[in-house]
């Protein structure tokens, strides 16, 4: 790599962005400059704190450079404390590029570089932002040195890319079933309420003419109306949400790179290198598996495994998701094989946790009817929970299983966000095994294996005590040549 | 069906003292304001059995029990090739790091437990879900398990991950 080492700046069309982007950031600042401005009668305030922030905006971009030499990566920054952030080149473990709206209007990308040792809270080397046809360049410079023979010769000669999932429209009829739609809902609510409109509109013609239409209707229909109402909207938004975000989704695979492309406003790439998967999660959440779907996480080292930057599929048919993760892995058992069932005490630990909410729920309300009445609807609502946690109870049981071997871990759990996990074993660095008071009583353990992939603890739900070191042993030889091993002679 | 065999090794034998003083400090805390609350206002007499009743078994339970009964569950043992520790009292762990992929190994001294010559060692891999501990060891041999292992593990000459 023979690049001059040189600081360079971010693209000059960031000096349009900033000044946007810093007034965006100040909006509570700016609303106080206004309120003050009104109150001393001085429009001066105002007008000063914008044309601070557009001046704080645009010193942003004189003061932000990088650099890219033989060992690492920097960025200086900062308008009042300046700061130096280095990433050692040969730590880079994935370069995501991000671009929001007025980011594609001028053609501009950010680029995120992930080592996947940040802190929490911490923002990782983010590069806002640069020109957009300079990207390609850039992301093979920066995976060049985690990659050191591919790339090298060029992306025209290395192997063709090959697609191993394009989004279908399809797939949308899993985004209702979200509950991004009604979380959406309660935000707006939120903000309404805090704004005041509320207080405001309780006087209006239109909140009267509401209030007549509701007497005229009744009290039952109007409700039911209301809640078609907010599930008509939720399903709206969350379809319309799902649509923007992963429209036009393109997962491909070129040798050992993997590369995901989404969005239909925001652009998001992530680039994953492949010597870096140690498996991956088939999420099926109750509304999506009812429907025959599914949706596939990465487990990756230096890749966050619980949010969105480990996305590979969202909800789509089961059999894609499942197809595409046997293409990454290579291991058809591990994706579709059979599991080894955990057995009846932890059935019957399922059972006993679902079932004591319901009833103590009974037992409450037959001390209740002892002393006062009981309206029949609140045994009817009893009933109703006991029988969807009666239902989660049998579900969850159903879904309990391990399976181990041909180098792979498979744990399946859950019934309201049912995954499978399927982790390498040679990424496995550490094992525990857990007991809790009754999970001694009930002779079961819960095992989880630690790697530093995906979100680092993967867990093996209840299985029998005896099973548990077994389990362990057929993973990691390091276990089962263990000091501490002991095999009896019989098995 | 492959069994592992408890590690060998007992923490200090201080370790159920310093454990007992550790958790007794807040509950003796607590009980002072009850005193204090019981001598300014000894009106609702029943509330304050309850606090009472609520303190002696928070301190049997905690400052009794809990470090006998973590005395007997703690074992620590360093094989050839990997650390292998037991520990809890309600819910107890079994567990089990491979050396080679050892990143860190740290020792730590809190206030007490210096006071009485007593470290903790912590050593650490690349997943944040497997991190080993070893607590409530006497001082010395804390420091000579810090050295042995940095020795086997031969620390900074791979990745890890």
């Amino acid at each position: 790599v023979t690049e001059p080492v040189v600081w360079r700046r971010l693209s000059p069309l960031m000096l349009l962005v900033h000044p946007v982007h810093e007034v965006l950031r100040q909006v509570p600042l700016l609303i106080g400059a206004v309120v003050l401005g009104s109150a001393t009668g001085n429009a001066m305030w105002s007008i000063a704190a914008l044309v601070l922030m557009i001046v704080f905006g645009v010193a942003r971009w004189f003061t932000t450079t990088y650099r890219i030499d033989a060992e690492q990566i920097q960025r200086r920054e900062g308008v009042l404390q300046r700061s130096v952030l280095s990433v050692p080149r040969n730590r880079i473990r994935s370069v995501s590029t991000d671009a929001r709206l007025l980011h594609r209007l001028l053609g501009l990308t950010v680029v995120k570089v992930s080592t996947g040792q940040e802190a929490k809270g911490d923002a990782g080397f983010a590069l806002d932002a640069v020109r957009a046809d300079e990207v390609p360049a850039l992301r093979a410079l920066l995976l060049a040195e985690s990659r050191p023979d591919s790339l090298e010769a060029g992306d025209e000669v290395g192997p063709a890319e090959r697609e191993l999932a394009r989004w279908q429209p399809s797939w949308l009829r899993y985004s209702p079933l979200s509950f991004t739609g009604l979380a959406t809902i309660a935000a707006a609510i939120g903000v309404i309420y805090q704004t005041g409109a509320v207080a405001a509109l309780e006087d209006s013609p239109l909140a009267q003419q509401g209030r007549d239409a509701a007497e005229r209707l009744g009290v039952v229909a109007t409700v039911v109306v209301a809640v078609l109402a907010v599930l008509i909207l939720g399903v709206l938004l969350s379809v319309v949400r799902s649509l923007l975000t992963f429209g036009n989704l393109v997962l491909s695979r070129r040798d050992e790179v993997l590369h995901l492309q989404h969005g239909l406003l925001r652009v998001r790439e992530h680039t994953f290198d492949m010597r870096r998967l140690r498996g991956g999660t088939i999420r099926q959440p109750l509304l999506v598996r009812a429907f025959g779907g599914a949706r596939l996480d990465a487990v990756m080292t230096g890749v966050d495994g619980s949010g969105e930057a480990s996305l590979l599929l969202p909800p789509c048919p089961a059999p894609t998701a499942e197809a595409v993760l046997t293409d990454l892995i290579g291991q058809q058992d591990a994706v579709t094989g059979e599991l080894r069932h955990h057995g009846p005490a932890a059935t019957r630990r399922r059972w006993t946790r679902a079932l004591t909410f319901p009833a103590l729920l009974a037992a409450g309300l037959g001390v209740t009817a002892v002393v006062a009445a009981v309206p029949s609807w609140a045994w009817v609502l009893c009933g109703l929970v006991a029988a969807a946690c009666a239902f989660l109870a049998a579900d969850r049981s159903r879904a309990l299983g391990h399976r181990v071997g041909d180098g792979w871990l498979v744990a399946r759990s859950g019934s309201l966000d049912r995954r499978r996990d399927c982790l390498a074993a040679e990424g496995i660095i550490g094992w525990t095994a857990r007991q809790t008071l009754f999970q001694r009583r009930a002779g079961v353990a819960t095992l989880i294996a630690a790697t530093p992939a995906g979100v680092k603890g993967y867990r093996v739900l209840d299985v029998p005590a005896e099973l548990a070191w077994s389990v362990a042993a057929a993973a990691s030889p390091w276990v089962a040549n263990s000091d501490w091993t002991r095999e009896p002679a019989h098995s | 069906m492959v069994t592992l065999v408890d590690p060998a090794n007992p923490p200090s034998r201080k370790a159920p003292l310093v454990w007992a003083i550790g958790a007794a400090i807040p509950w003796a805390v607590l009980a002072v304001a009850q005193v204090v609350w019981f001598v300014l206002d000894a009106r609702l007499s029943w509330l304050h059995a309850v606090a009472a009743g609520v303190t002696v078994v928070g301190v049997v339970t905690f400052v009794v029990v809990a470090p006998v009964w973590r005395y007997r569950v703690h074992r620590w043992e360093i094989g050839a090739q990997a650390v292998y520790t037991r520990s809890g009292w309600l819910v107890q762990e079994r567990r089990i790091a491979p050396i080679s992929r050892v990143q860190t190994v740290d020792t730590h001294r809190g206030p007490l437990a210096q006071l009485f010559g007593l470290a903790d060692v912590t050593v650490t891999t690349a997943s944040s879900a497997g991190a080993v501990r070893i607590v409530a060891l006497d001082s010395e041999v804390a420091d000579r398990i810090a050295a042995q292992l940095t020795d086997i593990a031969a620390i900074g000459d791979r990745d890890a991950t």
